[in-house]
This record gives structure tokens, sequence and C-alpha cells, in this order.
């Protein structure tokens, strides 16, 4: 009685969504996180609803079939704008208006009567436990080795400060929400700071998703602006509001001057510059530039994280596929990372 | 009076606070948002926590499985023993303690443990790199304290928070020394990992230390971040507002309204001012605002030299 209570009450709150943006998908998944039905999670932990909306390579899906995994039962997945991939087999095709399919989705979900989708991979380490090494890991003495599969960290050369911290290898991407949608970036760090990045692969092209706003306010949530920059994709969508709330916004959350200067800097335009420029494209009043490319990789060695997924978000989606060529050619089948 | 009566009244404070805080921080993210506010707003955190509870808890690989149960408790208990040195009217206090500054000084340096523990528990990267991150910035933050604290506590020549509510009785510390009020939020910003000084569970980091819990274990952790936003709420509003003293209405409304108001200017912050990377916040802490305080506390200890 009482757990049906408790669903009863969380069904009314708004259905909890992992998005999973492919190939021209993002602008219909800001457009439905304006709905108030709706709340986009930036984990999938947070997540009831995965929603795969466009279409994402062949390449991605072992680690689509992971982040599926992650979600907390009760889960469920929905295709938009796309038709469900093999290997999906409980995931459904929404056709139609999906804030609608999303939220019939989550009631069902939350009362129990659509059953929670079961895992996709077996609940067990990527790789057996190797036995070998003082501890078992597979290294040497304490140091070295890959225990259950995940590579161990070991001290490196710092670049900042000299101290010799242990460095860590992962992959991030190509669905993690900090990053543009299909950008699978294998980083080391030692502590919060990059010490080399390679691109394993590029970020989906997006034909519809870059109007100036939008891009302020990809750049506004990291910064902690959730609000605000709720509000500027708002206007975006709407292609109508109110200018001088957004100018106040901007100004008084001092996030103009939280950016440090110099950050992302290629062809003499940094981050702060991007944005001042965007803003004032938003408004009439700058024309788009052309700037000359780089490579995000040569960007990022010794940025902290919160200044390396900054420069990330930073550019516009044309000019983000020509700074991200893969550091090796994809086949489309081989697994990344695990 | 039963001793159990502060007790009983500090956690009743801190649950009611709690959903306060959280029902204004809706309505804060949708008054920035530009969505309508509604009376149903105030309903929301209940439809939020209880849908935490319908979900299932996922442990990940080989996490430090005490530490993540423990995390969220002890960040509450941290709560709860910061608050209760705080007088919500004369003699009305669950532990008047003559060193009750310094209790709040520990649960504070206590917080950066916990938080710790959180993000390292769950044996997963963006958690580990939210808890580095905030112990970075948040010893800084406590050193920052520390001085507006002792600012605070000169004028009544005492540590124990009821004395230095007792010597704001004709004026209030925020006349004396109004920066320290704006340095003490900002180390409540921190202690409650929130807008910008939240380095431990960012956006940027997709939850941080908070980006693998589910079920249970985030209505835990997000309830115990609210009681520590009430916790620091009652001690600014007794440090630096003089506490339960006002006119016109009794001592205990005065403090309830005092710490809402608090509430409101914390929440709003959390949602207006953008966070900085933790480099050029290290160096904005270093280079001026650890110098402000200072400063604060020396101007104020000569004030006190010379009223002498």
């Amino acid at each position: 009685m009482a757990v049906s209570g408790l669903a009863r009450l969380a069904t009314s709150a708004p259905a909890a969504i992992y998005p999973v943006v492919g190939k021209d998908g993002l602008a219909a998944v800001e457009d439905l996180s304006l709905h108030p039905a709706v709340s986009l999670q930036p984990t999938p932990r947070h997540a009831s609803v995965l929603l795969v909306s466009g279409e994402i390579r062949r390449g991605d899906h072992p680690a689509l079939r992971r982040l599926h995994d992650q979600l907390p039962h009760p889960r469920a997945t929905l295709w938009w704008r796309t038709t469900p991939a093999p290997g999906f087999p409980q995931a459904e095709n929404v056709e139609g208006d999906v804030a609608r399919a999303v939220e019939l989705v989550w009631r069902q979900l939350m009362t129990g009567e659509r059953r929670s989708e079961d895992n996709l991979l077996p609940d067990e380490p990527p790789a057996a436990w190797r036995g070998k090494g003082d501890h078992g890991q597979g290294g040497e003495g304490m140091m070295g080795g890959k225990p259950y599969g995940r590579p161990m960290a070991m001290t490196d050369e710092d670049q900042r400060d000299g101290l010799a911290l242990d460095a860590y290898t992962a992959c991030f991407g190509p669905f993690l929400s900090v990053l543009p949608p299909g950008l699978l970036l294998e980083l080391t760090l030692q502590g919060d700071v990059v010490q080399s990045a390679k691109v394993l692969r590029a970020p989906f092209a997006q034909a519809v998703a870059d109007e100036p706003l939008r891009r302020v306010a990809r750049l506004l949530r990291p910064l902690g602006l959730a609000g605000a920059a709720e509000r500027f994709q708002r206007t975006a969508a709407a292609q109508t509001g109110d200018l001088k709330i957004l100018d106040r916004a901007l100004r008084w959350s001092g996030a103009l001057h939280a950016i440090p200067p110099g950050l992302g800097e290629i062809a003499g335009e940094d981050i702060r510059a991007s944005l001042r420029r965007w803003w004032e494209q938003a408004q009439g009043i700058a024309s788009p530039a052309s700037l000359g490319d780089g490579r995000l990789v040569d960007l990022l060695p010794g940025l902290e994280w919160s200044e390396a997924i900054l420069v990330a978000n930073s550019f516009e989606y044309d000019r983000l596929l020509r700074l991200c060529p893969p550091d090796r050619e994809d086949d489309g089948d081989q697994e990344d990372c695990s | 009076m039963s001793a159990a009566v502060p007790i009983i009244v500090l956690f009743y404070v801190l649950g009611v606070g709690a959903w306060l805080a959280a029902a204004l921080d809706r309505a804060a993210l949708k008054l920035m948002a530009g969505r309508p506010l509604a009376a149903a707003t105030m309903a929301e955190p209940w439809r939020q926590g209880d849908l935490h509870l319908v979900r299932q808890r996922i442990w990940t690989e080989r996490p430090d499985a005490m530490n993540w149960l423990l995390a969220p408790a002890l960040y509450l208990i941290l709560a709860a023993v910061g608050m209760s040195v705080v007088p919500f009217a004369p003699g009305f206090v669950v532990a008047d303690l003559d060193a009750g500054i310094v209790l709040w000084g520990a649960c504070e340096a206590l917080t950066v443990v916990v938080v710790f523990l959180h993000g390292w528990s769950a044996n997963a990267p963006l958690p580990l790199i939210g808890a580095y991150r905030y112990v970075a910035i948040g010893l800084s933050a406590m050193l920052l304290s520390m001085f507006v604290l002792i600012a605070a506590a000169l004028p009544a020549e005492s540590l124990a928070v009821s004395a230095i509510v007792e010597s704001q009785a004709s004026v209030w510390n925020v006349v004396r020394q109004p920066p320290g009020l704006l340095l003490f939020l900002m180390l409540g910003l921190s202690l409650t990992l929130r807008g910008p000084f939240d380095y431990a569970d960012a956006s940027d980091l997709a939850g941080g230390t908070s980006a693998e819990d589910s079920g249970p274990a985030r209505a835990a952790w997000q309830a115990a971040r609210l009681a520590m936003l009430v916790s620091v709420s009652a001690m600014t509003s007794a440090v630096f507002l003089g506490g339960y003293h006002g006119p016109w209405l009794p001592g205990p409304v005065w403090m309830l309204v005092k710490m809402a108001g608090v509430l409101a200017a914390l929440v709003g912050a959390t949602h207006m001012l953008a966070r900085l990377p933790p480099a050029r916040m290290l160096t904005l802490l270093w280079t001026v605002l650890l110098p402000l305080a200072f400063l604060v506390l020396a101007l104020v200890g000569a004030e006190v030299l010379l009223w002498k």
C-alpha cells in the first residue's frame, strides 16, 4: 500500500530522461527539454527513460548497451527519429508526439504496468581477474596491470607543478552529457588535469542545432547556469523573447569573467570572445565569422577538467567536426573502450 | 524545560527548512529559466524525493560500500551537530558550549572529509574528480571561515555562539563587518556544494560525486545537502544578523525569518552566479578573499582595542 502510494506520487514528477543524441538529433532533444513534463538528467543513474534521438553509428552500439544497463530499474528505452538498432530487444519506436510517449512510458514504469527492461550485458567485469602481481592486479609489484580489465593508474611526470601524481587513462563519451554528442575522447588525467587527449570518434553532425543562442546556452550549462541556459534555449526555440532579460542574465552571472582569458584560443579568438560574438550575433550586431581551424586535442593538454569541458563546448558544430579528426581510422565495428 | 525540547525543535527546523530550501531552489530555477511559477512548486520536493525512493539503488563495480552508505549519514549528522550550538532564543539551545564556534569549525572541516568520501567510494572517475576538486577548494574556503568567525567572536570576547548573539543586541555584526557576512555566505555555498562554489557535484562533471548515486542513496545525499544549507543559514543568522534579536516579533520568529532570508539569498546565488574554473577560484581565494578576510579581522581587532 505504502509502495503504491509512493509510486503514485512519483508519477506526478517530470519524466527523468537520459538523452542519447545521434546525428541531427540535438535540437529536437533541446526543444523537448523545455517541456514541463520531462526532465533531462546529466547521468543515466538519475534517469528512468533512455531516449535515443537521431541515428547513431554502429560502432557506438556497445557503448549504448553499457549505458542502457547503467539506468536503475524501473527503466525503458525509446527510439525517436531513428529506428531501434539490433540488439535492443525491448526498445520501442516513437512516432508523433514524443513528450506524450515519454509521459505514457513513465507512468507505466512508475505504476508497474510496464516491465522494467532487463540488462543487455552480463553483470560482470570486462576482463577476468588475472591473479598476477602482489595484489592479483596483473602488474609488477603493487603497480601497473589491468585489474578486471581496468588499467591501473601509474605515476607520471606532471606538466604543471612537478608533482608526479598518478596518471589515469580512460575514455569519455560518446554519450557523456557534458561533451558534444558522439564525441569519444581518450584522456589521460592527473587529478583533474588533462595530460594528453585523443579523439577516438568525432561528434555527430548537427544540421539544425547551431543558432547562436543555443551555442550560448551550451556554454552556460557547464558554468553552473542551468536556469539561464534554459532561458536562452527557450528563446532560440520560440525564435522570440526579451533579449534584455537574456543580456542581464549573461552579464550579472559573471559568465564572461568566469571563463579564463585565452582559453581555447584558435586564430585569435578565445572562448570569451566566441561567447561575446555569439551573443552579438543573436542580437543582430555581429555577423558569423570564418575562423581558422586547428585540432581539439592540441587545445586540451594542460587544462583542468572544467576548462576542457568549456573548450569542447565552445565551437560551432561544423567547425567542431573539422577540429575533431579521429586519431585513427574508424572501422565502425571496433570496440573502443570498456 | 526538558533538554529534549531544543533537540526536537532542531530536527523539526532542519526538516522543514530542508523542504523550504528545496522548494525555493525549484522556484529559483524556474524564475531563471523563464518558466511559469505555480503553487505546486512547493510540492515538487516531495515528488522528487519520492521518485528517488521508488528507484533501484545501483552499486558500481568494486565500490567502497561502507563509506558510500556512511557519507550522507555523516553529512546529515554534521549539519545537525553544527546547528546544535545555535540558540533560537535566550537559553534555548541544544549545546551552549563555551567554544561553540570551534565545534562549528570542526563540522566545516569534516564536511570536506565526508564529501571526499562520497566521491571516492563510488570507484568511478567523475565522482573522484569531484572529490579531489572539492578538497582543493574546500580547504581554502575553510580558512576564510576561520578568519571571519574569529572576527565575529572578537566583539563578544567569547567563542560561544550564544555570547556572540548577545553581543549583537545593539549592533549586528553585519553592520560592524559587512564583508564578513559575504565571505561567510561564500563558505556556505561551498559547504552545501552550491552554485559558484559547487566543485563536488557540479554540472561540468555530470553530477560529480553524485554522478553514480541512484535511488534512496540519491535522496539521502540531496537531503543531507539541504540540511547543511539550513544549518549554514542558522549559523549565519546567529553570527552576523543578530540571531533572535529584533523589534516587535518574538525572538524565535526573528531567528526563523532571518534563516529564511539567508536561505533565499544562498539559493538565489546558486542559480544566478557562474562558477569559475577551480584554478581561477583558487587564485581569487588566495589573492583577494583571504586577504580581505584577514583585513576584516585586523580592523575588528583594532576597533575592539580602541573601544576598550
